[in-house]
């Protein structure tokens, strides 16, 4: 069973190394990056927990069989096996603490600013269409634009019912609230387009709330806001 | 029971559940309400152009929707949600909106945004943008996600406050305010239009009724 037991973290580690990378959207931002790196630590983490439960449903399946119909013995107690008790212990809290510990401190990195001059995005969300402005310059554009390795801050609202601003690729996604501008900060680091969804069931035409996204060099996104028509 | 004859059991219950299911989602999909095709009718004096002629009503007596407005008579509606233009073509739209108004909820949609020049015409005069606060309906059309085409036009039409009455179909209106654009087509495929405005005069109105149901405030634009 030990050997099972190893063999099995072992392809767990495996997959928790590699999967994520490979399942998850192609990370373009910081908080993407931690959202994986938060799901690697995790799942290798979790894997020799579920290694053990797994080793031992096949122990029992196919090693700790009784044949015949008298009922058999019962074994030790495990309660009363200090050392499993005790390892069983610590091991569990250790690992809730360690887990407890990374999710916070992800969670205060997902949710803070930098303060470096960020780029102010107010994004508003309506039955079934994204609309993009950015304060200070009149420009209002159905896609969004960002600048590259600039920090972006992102103030949420929604204008008829509750909407889901979600950026899979840049690990951002929050609610859009009627009457709630939510902020939320990310910095994209990486060239190209994305899509942006409402994750937020909105009524008939939600499945088609999709707009993209494009990141550019800082002198591309210049050109194009000095591009872009001014709203008075 | 034997063992090989419960799991036979079992698997042909999966199989004819999923059956099941499926028939049922397909007979969904068939019976989702779709108007007849309004086709772009080709220009006579321009190569690569269509003309496409829509209006929006106040209730639902002169488009598509039948014999005395349809299920809801009294439900705002553009004449028809099914349209068809060629792909890589200039389509010229004219809609004739008969419609009252109000403000905006969001006043982007105030703007003239993916049309040839980033214009339209109302009543015979260019406009990039219209009084957000007197506007009748949107039309407002981009691709579908996953389609790989993106495309978004999206047009306001001002509010008629015309006084001069018509009458079309079973309705009876004021003369429109008449508004006109042009917009290129791309490839080919199925795009999605609708009202950007909630023009109901309730709640209700302005979120669910019309505004949530097929044939009404929204529809398909099929590029072939």
């Amino acid at each position: 069973m030990l050997w099972t037991w190893a063999a099995l973290t072992v392809i767990g580690v495996i997959i928790g190394l590699y999967a994520p990378a490979w399942i998850m959207p192609k990370s373009m931002s910081n908080n993407m990056h931690l959202t994986i790196l938060t799901m690697v630590v995790f799942t290798v983490a979790a894997a020799p927990v579920a290694a053990g439960v797994y080793a031992t449903a096949l122990f029992a399946l196919t090693r700790w069989t009784h044949k015949g119909n008298d009922v058999p013995s019962a074994g030790p107690a495990v309660r009363e096996n200090a050392m499993v008790v005790t390892t069983w212990l610590v091991v569990s809290t250790l690992l809730t603490v360690f887990l407890l510990i990374w999710g916070l401190g992800a969670l205060a990195v997902d949710n803070g600013s930098t303060g470096k001059n960020p780029l102010v995005v107010d994004v508003t969300g309506q039955q079934w269409v994204w609309s993009f402005s950015y304060p200070g310059t009149h420009v209002s554009s159905p896609d969004l634009y960002l600048p590259l390795n600039r920090e972006v801050e992102f103030r949420v609202t929604a204008l008829d019912v509750t909407h889901g601003f979600w950026i899979a690729n840049m690990g951002v996604q929050v609610d859009a609230n009627v009457g709630t501008i939510t902020t939320i900060h990310t910095t994209p680091d990486k060239l190209g387009t994305f899509d942006i969804r409402c994750t937020q069931f909105c009524g008939l035409n939600h499945a088609f709330m999709v707009t993209e996204g494009h990141v550019l060099t800082a002198q591309q996104f210049t050109s194009w806001l000095a591009s872009q028509p001014q709203r008075a | 029971m034997n063992r090989s004859k419960s799991l036979g059991v079992a698997l042909a219950s999966v199989l004819l559940g999923g059956g099941a299911l499926a028939l049922a989602g397909f007979a969904l999909a068939s019976a989702t309400p779709h108007q007849a095709a309004l086709n772009c009718v080709p220009s006579q004096s321009a190569p690569n152009t269509c003309n496409l002629n829509l209006s929006t009503f106040p209730d639902s007596m002169a488009g598509e929707q039948g014999k005395d407005g349809g299920v809801h008579p009294d439900w705002v509606s553009y004449s028809n949600d099914n349209l068809v233009v060629p792909a890589n073509t200039t389509v010229n739209v004219t809609i004739d909106q008969y419609d009252s108004g109000g403000s905006l909820n969001n006043a982007f949609f105030d703007q003239v945004m993916g049309t040839v020049g980033g214009t339209a015409t109302i009543d015979g005069k260019t406009v990039s943008s219209v009084d957000p606060t007197n506007v009748g309906h949107t039309f407002t059309l981009r691709g579908i996600p996953g389609s790989g085409k993106t495309m978004f036009v999206s047009v306001p039409l001002p509010a008629d406050s015309n006084t001069q009455s018509v009458n079309i179909g079973q309705g009876q209106y004021t003369k429109p305010v008449v508004v006109q654009f042009s917009f290129k087509t791309g490839a080919k495929g199925v795009y999605e239009w609708n009202c950007e405005f909630p023009c109901g005069s309730t709640r209700e109105g302005q979120f669910g009724e019309a505004m949530s149901a097929y044939g009404y405030m929204s529809g398909t634009l099929t590029v072939n």
